[in-house]
């Protein structure tokens, strides 16, 4: 693994649904960014709302930035063996692995973790469901009971968690938290005469680093923090998992804040409803996943011929159809970019982190205005869900620009798709005095009137409008990491699969291969001359996607015409590290180097 | 013998037609109706309505979807979006929530409304967004050369029912009754100034209103609803009925063989915009 200096720790809990695995890591999350620590955090759980599925909550710790989860965890938490056992080896060597020793029923053979625990891995077990009984006559707690034993592992500040507990069960009875705190000290209690993990560093955040200015967002609260500060006054949504929780949260914030916020009767309203009050004048979104960009394809084929200005969300997942509704992949670029009928080019932006998203999604209403023309905001379940620890100093950019009001014509004639030097025409909006018109889906002239005659005209305005866009002020298009000049790999990548990108390269770089790597955020139009200069720079260029059909290898492949190594995967799962370090070492000609197994990956499912 | 009369000059009659006024919510786009439509009485009636309520034309919008009676926005001085086939209502939903200040008038006919459109309409009656959807039902599908419709009778033959089309209609007034629409009202476009006075009403119930407008298509449509056939069916609802009582509403709207013309439902409850309102408050903790 590559040497990061300070902490950089792992921690996996692995429980049942109903055993609080998910909160487990919320709170443990929580208290992390509070002591100042950079978090990424990424959470699996099965699609079914109750049953016996599995949870697991990845959290990594860092004093540094990081970038994606590591391919292994530092310890791995159980809360139902039965579920952590395939996760056993996903602990690195020295990694703890923390469970209950207290059998409570017969244990079938090969059934208690204890028996799965590789030799070079320290076991740690404890009574903690027995601890926990003690602590509130419930098992409920174990999942707090353990969050005390790993502070005391780490000695990681007591405060900081008692803090986060208390703010968690604010709203409940004081009951809940005060038995909270007892399992939280118990946990303590339990972990205070353990041996502990003398590989692992935990170095005291200075206070101005994050400190308690950092704030943990998830990919969807970014889009929403974006939209409410870029000053959102209209959403319709549907819901559809990955991409529900922005359209509840703008449900809580826009009404106070005077947004008008409706759920719809579905995606093809949703974004019918978008388009309509953007053409009305308002900042208008929607979001959704996959399927539903599948339905609304036809009206962004609208948006792009009225020129309305709209932003759409598309969180995917697992396609196609249904597909896999609660698993990560990147498979629904070409609909994004591609979908609908016609020649129909709209602008499509791909956040690679959190802070992203929520650049992308605020900036998205200006670029939306500028162009006349839908923006899609294209993430996935990944990064929709996942948290990381965002500055917010960075905040409060996306004021809108006050209209400036055309002068009435008043003779009805007013050139709404007036052809003019730059292709984007003076647009008006309803309420307006003497600048009526009607904008419609079908070819039409300068004045919006039906016309046939002067398709190739319009076809040229609509593409060319967008050209600029690549060099839209106050967002990255694309960006280049890495060593500076020729180099042997570049790895040229999208979206949340970026971070592993980003990761593997420091990985290559400190194995000693020439390697650069570069996001690109604008996928359409597509920042060509930049991607041309890393190609010119690179002797091989390697394109790791969370697709199978390669899909941004073969809009670059097309639009460069030069050929690409890829790396697709679609396992439901982040791809490893370890995956794309395997392949950038191939292309730099070093031999595979043997080690750890990549099972962060099949345990992943 | 008939008396001699004056030869009319259109020239003179535009020159009159101008002077009046009541073209002024007219484009210079004239209809590309087939003549005898019944849309021009529509495109009339909604002048008139928009006259006579005085609405300046900044502030209404004609949104309509695909279809003949879809390219009405094209034909008024107005604010208008034709947007996709069955999507009207969305479309129409998205532009009053984002101004309420502006008058939304949705149109389209019978497919757009009742086919591809038909699931949007009883989630913009059941939200009462305050707009007008004039529906010209003419029980065909005329832009694309005569095919059946939704609301189209068993045993019409059409191009795409050749042998007699078997699927029993829809009953639109029904089926706005039960989706809670707040206005509910059916006219004739043989009635020109009775179809003008309902356009009228409709626009000036605040809620959703849901006018079906009867419509031969002089085209496509030789025996079925044609205007003798219209004209000897169609008759005015009881003076004595009862616009408040919905059971009596959808015992009128039962009658098929012979429609009734006239307002069959009126309900004053809130809007979607007062609702809006009233959530806005309920979120900031001042209600």
């Amino acid at each position: 693994m590559m040497n990061r200096t300070g902490t950089d720790i792992q921690i996996a809990i692995c429980g049942s649904a109903g055993d609080g695995t998910i909160a487990s890591g919320d709170i443990l999350k929580r208290a992390a960014a509070l002591m100042g620590f950079n978090v990424i955090a990424f959470d699996v759980y099965p699609p079914e709302i109750r049953g016996f599925g599995k949870c697991i909550s990845r959290v990594r710790i860092s004093s540094q930035q990081s970038y994606s989860l590591k391919q292994n965890s530092d310890v791995l938490i159980s809360l139902n063996d039965t579920h952590a056992i395939p996760h056993v080896g996903e602990v690195r060597d020295f990694g703890a692995v923390i469970y209950d020793d207290n059998l409570i029923a017969n244990v079938p053979e090969g059934g208690h973790i204890s028996g799965h625990i590789h030799p070079a891995q320290i076991p740690y077990g404890f009574s903690i469901r027995q601890i926990s009984e003690q602590a509130t006559n419930s098992a409920r707690s174990r999942n707090i009971v353990i969050l005390g034993y790993l502070a005391e592992l780490f000695d990681l500040p007591r405060e900081h968690f008692r803090k986060i507990i208390r703010d968690k069960f604010a709203t409940k009875p004081r009951a809940v938290t005060d038995d909270n705190i007892k399992a939280f000290n118990a946990g303590l209690l339990a972990g205070s005469g353990v041996f502990k993990l003398d590989d692992v560093v935990v170095q005291k955040v200075d206070a101005k680093g994050n400190g308690a200015d950092a704030e943990m967002m998830t990919g969807n609260g970014a889009v929403a923090r974006g939209f409410m500060e870029a000053g959102i006054q209209c959403y319709f949504g549907y819901p559809i998992t990955p991409a529900t929780s922005i359209m509840e949260r703008l449900a809580v914030e826009m009404p106070p804040a005077g947004g008008k916020f409706l759920q719809t009767e579905d995606e093809i309203s949703a974004i019918a409803a978008a388009i309509g009050a953007g053409y009305a004048g308002t900042r208008a979104a929607t979001a959704t996943s996959g399927p539903g960009l599948a339905l609304m394809a036809e009206m962004l084929g609208l948006g792009v011929m009225a020129e309305v200005p709209v932003v759409v969300v598309v969180s995917q997942r697992g396609g196609p159809s249904t597909g896999l509704p609660t698993k990560t992949e990147q498979s629904d670029l070409n609909l994004a970019v591609f979908g609908g009928s016609g020649d129909a080019q709209r602008i499509v932006l791909a956040p690679t982190n959190v802070e992203g998203c929520y650049r992308c999604a605020g900036r998205a209403f200006e670029i939306a205005e500028t162009y006349q023309t839908p923006v899609i905001v294209l993430i996935d379940l990944y990064l929709s869900n996942r948290y990381e620890t965002v500055i917010p100093s960075a905040h409060k950019q996306f004021a809108a620009k006050p209209r400036v009001p055309l002068a009435p014509n008043g003779d009805g004639a007013f050139k709404r798709f007036e052809l003019t030097e730059n292709n984007i025409s003076p647009r008006a909006i309803p309420g307006e005095e003497g600048l009526m018109h009607t904008v419609t889906g079908l070819e039409h002239n300068e004045l919006g009137r039906p016309n046939d005659a002067i398709h190739m005209d319009m076809n040229t305005k609509r593409h060319e409008k967008l050209k600029p866009a690549v060099n839209f002020p106050g967002l990255t298009v694309s960006k280049r990491f890495g060593d500076e000049g020729k180099v042997k790999v570049g790895i040229l990548g999208w979206g949340s699969t970026f971070g592993e990108i980003l990761e593997t390269m420091y990985e290559a770089q400190a194995e000693g291969i020439s390697c650069a790597a570069m996001k690109v955020v604008m996928l359409s139009p597509l920042p060509v001359e930049s991607i041309a200069a890393f190609f010119a720079d690179c002797d091989e260029i390697l394109v790791p996607e969370v697709n199978y059909e390669g899909q941004f290898a073969n809009i670059v492949c097309g639009a460069l015409g030069k050929p690409v190594s890829r790396l697709n995967q679609t396992n439901g799962a982040p791809m490893a590290v370890a995956d794309i370090l395997a392949e950038v070492r191939r292309l730099s000609g070093k031999k595979p180097k043997t080690g750890q197994s990549d099972t962060f990956t099949e345990a992943a499912l | 013998m008939n008396e001699h009369v004056e030869p009319v000059y259109l020239e003179e009659k535009l020159e009159e037609i101008r002077a009046d006024g009541h073209q002024g919510y007219r484009s210079k786009s004239l209809p590309t109706w087939c003549p005898g439509c019944g849309y021009y009485s529509m495109a009339e009636g909604l002048t008139f309505a928009l006259r006579r309520l005085e609405i300046a034309y900044k502030d209404v919008v004609v949104v309509s979807g695909i279809g003949c009676a879809s390219r009405f926005p094209f034909f008024f001085k107005t604010y208008g979006f034709h947007t996709l086939h069955g999507r009207v209502l969305p479309v129409a939903t998205g532009v009053k929530i984002a101004n309420d200040a502006l008058t939304v008038v949705a149109v389209g006919g019978d497919g757009d409304a009742f086919a591809i459109g038909g699931g949007h309409i009883p989630h913009a009656a059941r939200r009462n967004i305050d707009m007008t959807y004039l529906v010209f039902d003419n029980g065909i599908y005329g832009l694309t050369k005569g095919q059946t419709s939704p609301t189209s009778a068993v045993g019409f033959k059409t191009s795409s029912t050749p042998y007699e089309n078997s699927d029993v209609p829809l009953n639109p007034l029904m089926m706005l009754l039960s989706y809670g629409a707040s206005w509910v009202g059916q006219a004739y476009a043989g009635h020109q100034h009775d179809l003008a006075d309902m356009i009228t009403q409709a626009m000036s119930h605040k809620g959703f209103s849901f006018l079906r407008i009867l419509s031969p298509c002089v085209t496509f449509d030789k025996t079925d609803n044609t205007y003798a056939n219209l004209n000897l069916h169609v008759h005015d609802l009881p003076q004595d009925h009862d616009t408040s009582n919905l059971m009596a509403a959808m015992q009128a709207a039962s009658q098929t063989d012979k429609p009734a013309l006239g307002v069959y439902f009126k309900d004053d409850r809130p809007t979607l915009a007062q609702a809006m309102n009233a959530t806005a408050t309920r979120a900031s903790g001042t209600g």
